[in-house]
């Protein structure tokens, strides 16, 4: 019983660490080619991998460094949230009613067709610099891929489903948490999922070009225009990890124990 | 029990008639099989008798009342299996009595006997889709026994199992109907099937559909698949339906 279980444990790690290969390989690929770029060029054109993993690291030090990316996760936590749920609400009323589901795909083609960046000197005209506008982009940006899924698994809840819970006696309300609540909870996620990778996109973006004289995007414009390269690189690599970060490990996590019989295996009987 | 009939009834989607001035009576723990080509409207018929849908004109009573929505104490297995991918059997099973707040150890104790009925025992934590086609309509069939209904309105339940999968669930729902001796109203579309299982067998016609047919099966239960009285209903059912 106990090798057994001792058996199963070392299987399993193994599998894991079988699984994580691709994910290594991807890393060390891209790490591989700046290295090999790095051979034939100068070094305040490209330094070498140490030199700029060593800068990602000493940034940590800098109290400067810390409150840009600080204020970033600031505007990010206030303009994120927001999407979700204005694109949930959304979702949901035009999941419900066929013609503002025509309206509001019409809003979000308009919307999808105009660079989120853009909106950048509308907002400080309208609330000067600061956190606003870009809190504002932010949710212009990414309230769409929240909709549209929150919009299209709501009108496709399957009919059986919500048919065979009335046949059970279920009220509207019971429908509402039995059916439409879990049947849609999938889409809520991976529209949450999608709907991230946007904000943080748009985020980084107008921090580069919003006028505003901290974060993230203005630590690596700030950079390129002094021609750091170490300091350009290094926050290409926090911006990526933290993206990493919040989306597999944060949003991925939840996601996974939310959903937990969609990764249950299969064909055990 | 319940004795279930439509007097008269007629439905209309827009333009299309599905049925008109239909009457059919099931009474109280009879087995009933409707048959009929694709899309003559006997689907529509049973889900009137759920209460999922209304007579444009006629009645579909119950015990002589009215059906206007749909009862616990009449339930439907559908088409497809229809379980909940979200929920564990166990879960699926115990939905119709979370609904009507069956307390807990109740519900559990219900549940466990279901399963046991239909042979899943053990099977309590898996989710469907880690099952067999059959053992998920069997997993139906202990949902719809756990809140024990007086009327079990059947459409085709194995139209998506195999050949060889559909013929053990006959005979396990023929096992359970023996046990509960609850009103059955099964719609098919495989003669065969009908002649098997029902007491009594409707034979409706292309849409809006019509009684082509009333035949009574005399052949006492067991019943062997090859008597020949079977194949003597199921040719009268292909005449009915013009199909030689």
């Amino acid at each position: 019983m106990q090798e057994n279980r001792k058996k199963e444990s070392s299987s399993r790690s193994l599998s894991f660490l079988k699984g994580s290969i691709p994910y290594i390989a991807a890393v060390a690929s891209l790490f591989f080619i700046w290295q090999f770029v790095a051979l034939f060029l100068e070094d305040f054109l490209l330094p070498d991998v140490p030199e700029g993993v060593g800068r990602f690291f000493e940034n940590f030090q800098d109290p400067e460094y810390i409150s840009a990316v600080t204020s970033s996760l600031y505007r990010l936590a206030w303009g994120y949230p927001l999407a979700c749920l204005l694109g949930a609400v959304l979702g949901l009323l035009a999941g419900v009613s066929k013609s503002f589901s025509i309206y509001l795909r019409s809003v979000i083609s308009i919307l999808q067709a105009i660079p989120p960046i853009t909106w950048v000197p509308f907002f400080v005209i309208l609330f000067g610099f600061g956190d606003l506008p870009i809190i504002l982009v932010i949710t212009v940006a990414s309230f769409f891929p929240m909709a549209l899924s929150v919009l299209n698994a709501t009108e496709g809840v399957s009919q059986t489903h919500l048919e065979l819970a009335r046949v059970m006696g279920a009220t509207k309300v019971d429908l509402i948490r039995k059916v439409y609540g879990p049947e849609t909870l999938p889409s809520f996620l991976s529209g949450a999922q999608v709907a991230f990778g946007n904000a943080w996109r748009s985020l980084i973006a107008s921090e580069m070009v919003g006028g505003v004289s901290l974060g993230l995007g203005w630590s690596i414009s700030y950079a390129g225009e002094i021609a750091d390269m170490d300091g350009v690189l290094a926050s290409i690599m926090t911006i990526g990890i933290i993206a990493i970060i919040l989306d597999y490990a944060v949003i991925g996590g939840i996601k996974r124990k939310l959903l937990k019989w969609r990764y249950a295996g299969k064909g055990t009987a | 029990m319940q004795k279930i009939e439509l007097h008269h009834v007629s439905k209309t989607f827009g333009d299309l008639t599905v049925l008109q001035d239909l009457s059919i009576s099931i009474e109280k723990g009879e087995f009933v099989a409707i048959v009929g080509p694709s899309g003559c409207g006997k689907s529509t018929a049973l889900r009137m008798m759920a209460g999922l849908e209304s007579a444009t004109s006629g009645e579909v009573t119950a015990n002589g009342n009215l059906i206007t929505k749909p009862h616990p104490s009449r339930m439907m297995m559908f088409q497809e299996h229809a379980l909940y991918p979200w929920r564990t059997i166990q879960k699926n099973v115990s939905l119709g009595l979370e609904l009507q707040s069956v307390p807990k150890q109740e519900a559990d104790s219900r549940v466990k006997a279901a399963l046991l009925k239909v042979g899943l025992k053990g099977f309590e934590d898996y989710y469907p889709h880690q099952l067999s086609g059959g053992m998920r309509q069997r997993a139906a069939i202990a949902r719809s026994l756990v809140t024990e209904p007086e009327v079990l309105l059947l459409d085709e339940p194995y139209g998506a199992l195999d050949a060889m999968t559909r013929l053990t669930m006959q005979k396990e729902l023929l096992r359970i109907w023996e046990e509960t001796k609850q009103t059955m109203i099964l719609i098919t579309h495989d003669m065969e099937e009908a002649a098997y299982l029902a007491d009594r067998i409707y034979v409706l016609s292309h849409r809006p559909a019509q009684v082509l047919k009333e035949l009574t099966v005399n052949v006492p239960r067991p019943r062997p698949r090859n008597h020949p009285q079977l194949a003597e209903l199921k040719k009268e059912m292909m005449e009915a339906l013009q199909l030689n």
